[in-house]
């Protein structure tokens, strides 16, 4: 029959068709699903290593005490990691330690990776690879209804401002009010601090009018103090937020790199992300910088 | 209000917060201890007459006390690794807050040591004690009143100091209550109840120094009932009091005594009879310069057996750095001396005296006697203590045996209800007659005194003269470094005269005190008989 020739060879090409699709879907699918079983053939050196992860379990919400039971560690950062090794099919241990020593920690190969809110800079990726998977935004925190109405950076000529020691915003603030000076306004009177609870301490206690820093942390303040805090304004940065890896352990960076892709398409991060009230727009598609 | 109390109360028991409260205790205890031991190494190597061996101390001290404790945990957690030494967490902060302290306990510890008076190793060494056998029963103890304070201080501030390692990873007190803090931004309970087990551990130290204070403060030994009325118990067994038969002695009023000469001389090995011919004490050519200053210029003297030698001589003779020269209290420069045919704490190697390494051991073994001008009783031991130190420590005597010995000899020499005073309740005279009963419990075969009465009141001089007289009769041989002419005269079997390092005249005393050759012991003599009188009139 010539119609059912034809409907055979239709049909077979359907079914060839099919099984294409079928076969090359399975084949992506594979690819953007965890292995931690595959370990030994992926990522040869890393097998029986426990993942040493330095955190500093005081920033949120990236990296803070669970409040039901503080011996646990919970957070943005913290669920990432976990999430990331299970893929990998690496147990992990997580070192709790105060941020600044956390990167020397990692160089000197006394801690596997940093994952705690680290800002990539070129400075930084001369000591350490990087595997960046987020977009860093600051914000600004005022009091309670914003008294000296601060809405963006144009308006902070002459008020007190205040940033981490050392950190970009303090050097924003700088910059901003050397500015003010040109244009002839007065200047911003700069505080730093030295821990970040400290620093929300000086604008609760109006000993400062402005707070400027990552917005998620910015976010967790006035989420846990909403009668004394607001938010000012937020802007998106061009800076990228990863994790630190030493710059011997390549397959490692290349593991964290491929779970991430994977936590990435699965919908996993975004789980993660919702779980904090953190805005999914933040992340950025992963990528290892070295340099 | 209640319930910030309540959640304050909630936070000072969170087993969270106590785990680091625990975390900084071990890490703080730990290195308290090896800090401590090493830094009593540095402090000694501080006072070390070794020129090399101080800088090595004082560099090390230099360099960590002047780098921040936070870069030198630093540098051994994440430099060390680059050389392959990987220390954990935990290793890291003991051994970098050992470190640091040491270099800061070492400056106590030399301040304590120094604080001593010298008097104090003086007599320690004289009696054969060696260096460590000092440091450990004589000027540490002594120098712990001056230590506690300032190692209380630092242990409190280690404590404290653990939150720094946070950098290293170490999880404690501080710490962790940021940590929760960074969770809830409860500040103020948070870190009040951070507070409140900070005090409790503190005060723990505290209480801890208190109660080693007073186990150190020696002046509460001879009324024990001070410290019992406030503890409410007794820190410290006592010497056993004594219960031992009262000895064959007749104190008079002014402590004058009869020496119990039969038991003596079994003590000091002197049962009469074994009189030798040859000298006891040989001094031959001996010079000894004080940088350009020269103090003896080629002396040579003897002493016999059984005899008593009374050295005269205006200050700055070198009388007294003889008499030390005897038992190597002081180092020979040139020429030798022998006791008994031996060099103390010498060997001859090629025709030269080299000192030995031991030196203690060589002082006591040749079991020589001193009585110090200014009695160097140790300080912080009870008159009784004070007498049986050497023989338990340095001769391995029984305590049973030692106590007796010393309590028989106290008794001797008029003391028996002072027994268990320090020194410094004593009067002058009966401290000299402690000295002089210390010395004789190692059963000397010579004693030497320098100067015993010179540093008495006039009328407490007797008291001690009336006990070398009576060893002088026993035939104890004995050196007498003195200006007691009458006593010279009336005991002395033969008076050396010196004058500006040298041997100006010797002989019987009728001879050289009676009769005196020189223009300068003359003069000497006439001096002396003035102070004497007037010494005398004085009173009257």
């Amino acid at each position: 029959m010539q119609i059912s020739t034809g409907v055979k060879r239709i049909l077979s090409i359907v079914a060839v068709a099919t099984a294409a699709t079928f076969c090359v879907g399975q084949a992506m699918a594979d690819d953007m699903k965890c292995h931690p079983e595959q370990l030994a053939t992926k990522y040869p050196s890393l097998v029986g290593k426990t993942i040493k992860i330095a955190t500093d379990g005081a920033t949120p919400p990236y990296s803070m005490r669970d409040p039901n039971n503080f011996d646990n560690l919970i957070g943005l950062d913290n669920d990432m990691a976990r999430a990331a090794f299970a893929c990998i099919g690496l147990p992990v241990d997580f070192m709790v330690g105060s941020w600044s020593g956390l990167l020397p920690a990692v160089i000197a190969g006394q801690a596997d990776v940093m994952w705690d809110t680290l800002y990539y800079t070129p400075e930084r990726a001369k000591e350490a690879d990087f595997v960046v998977y987020l977009r860093a935004a600051t914000g600004g925190l005022v009091q309670k209804n914003n008294p000296k109405k601060i809405k963006s950076l144009d308006d902070v000529c002459g008020v007190r401002a205040t940033a981490g020691l050392g950190s970009t915003e303090e050097a924003v603030f700088r910059d901003l009010s050397a500015k003010c000076v040109a244009a002839g306004k007065p200047e911003i009177e700069i505080v730093t601090f030295p821990d970040i609870p400290a620093g929300s301490r000086l604008v609760k206690n109006d000993r400062a009018d402005l707070l400027m820093i990552d917005l998620g942390l910015v976010n967790s303040f006035i989420a846990a103090d909403p009668d004394a805090f607001d938010l000012a304004f937020s802007i998106l940065t061009d800076y990228k937020v990863g994790v630190g890896v030493a710059k011997n352990n390549k397959e490692l960076t290349q593991a964290v790199f491929d779970a991430l892709k994977i936590l990435q398409a699965d919908g996993t991060e975004e789980a993660i992300y919702k779980k904090y009230n953190f805005d999914h727009k933040q992340a950025l598609p992963t990528e290892i910088l070295t340099k | 209000m209640l319930d910030s109390l309540k959640e304050l109360a909630g936070y000072v028991v969170q087993p969270f917060l106590l785990a680091g409260a625990l975390t900084a205790l071990e890490i703080a205890a730990v290195a308290m201890v090896g800090g401590v031991l090493l830094g009593l190494a540095l402090a000694l190597m501080r006072l070390s007459p070794v020129a090399p061996v101080r800088w090595l101390a004082w560099s090390y001290i230099w360099f960590v006390r002047g780098t921040p404790v936070l870069l030198q945990l630093v540098f051994l957690y994440d430099a060390l690794p680059i050389i392959g030494i990987k220390l954990d967490t935990f290793t890291t902060a003991v051994v970098g807050f050992a470190l640091n302290e040491a270099a800061f306990s070492a400056e106590i510890i030399r301040g304590g040591i120094l604080s001593v008076n010298r008097s104090q190793s003086i007599a320690a060494s004289a009696f054969g004690m060696s260096p460590l056998l000092t440091l450990r029963r004589i000027i540490l103890p002594q120098a712990m009143r001056a230590i506690l304070p300032g190692m209380a201080n630092n242990t409190i501030s280690m404590i404290k100091g653990t939150s720094i390692a946070s950098v290293i990873f170490v999880n404690e007190l501080t710490f962790r209550a940021q940590q929760i803090v960074g969770q809830n931004f409860k500040f103020f309970t948070v870190f009040a109840a951070a507070g409140i087990i900070y005090l409790v551990m503190t005060s723990a130290i505290a209480a801890l120094q208190a109660v080693l204070e007073r186990r150190f403060n020696f002046e509460l030994k001879g009324n024990p009932d001070d410290a019992a009325r406030f503890f409410g118990f007794r820190l410290r067994t006592a010497v056993p009091a004594l219960a031992l038969p009262a000895p064959a002695v007749k104190p008079s009023k002014r402590g004058a005594v009869e020496l119990d000469k039969v038991w003596l001389k079994t003590l000091t090995g002197r049962d009469g009879g074994s009189e030798r011919s040859e000298p006891f004490v040989v001094g031959r050519r001996l010079w000894k310069s004080y940088g350009n200053r020269e103090v003896l210029k080629g002396v040579d003297f003897t002493v016999k057996q059984g005899e008593v030698v009374v050295i005269m001589g205006p200050s700055g003779s070198g009388k007294s750095t003889l008499l030390r020269m005897v038992n190597h209290l002081e180092s020979i420069d040139d020429g030798e001396i022998t006791v008994e045919g031996n060099y103390i704490g010498y060997a001859k190697v090629n025709g030269a005296l080299r000192s030995v390494g031991d030196l203690a051991s060589a002082r006591a073994k040749a079991r020589i006697g001193m009585v110090f001008q200014h009695f160097n009783l140790f300080d912080h031991l009870t008159a009784l203590e004070n007498v049986m130190e050497a023989p338990v420590h340095v001769h391995g005597e029984t305590r049973e045996k030692a106590l007796d010995t010393a309590t028989r000899l106290l008794g001797m020499v008029g003391l028996s209800n002072h027994a268990d005073h320090l020194p410094h309740r004593l009067s002058g005279g009966q401290q000299q007659r402690v000295g002089i009963a210390r010395a004789l419990a190692i059963s000397p075969r010579l004693m030497l005194f320098d100067e015993p009465t010179s540093a008495l009141d006039p009328e407490l001089v007797g008291e001690v003269l009336a006990v070398l007289r009576q060893l002088a009769d026993l035939g104890m041989t004995m050196i007498v470094v003195t200006h007691e002419i009458g006593f010279a005269r009336d005991v002395a079997d033969r008076v050396i005269f010196m004058d500006e390092g040298g041997i100006v005249e010797e002989g019987p005393p009728a001879a050289v005190i009676g009769n005196p050759k020189h223009e300068r012991t003359r003069r000497f003599l006439r001096l002396v008989e003035e102070k004497t009188d007037e010494d005398v009139a004085l009173p009257a």
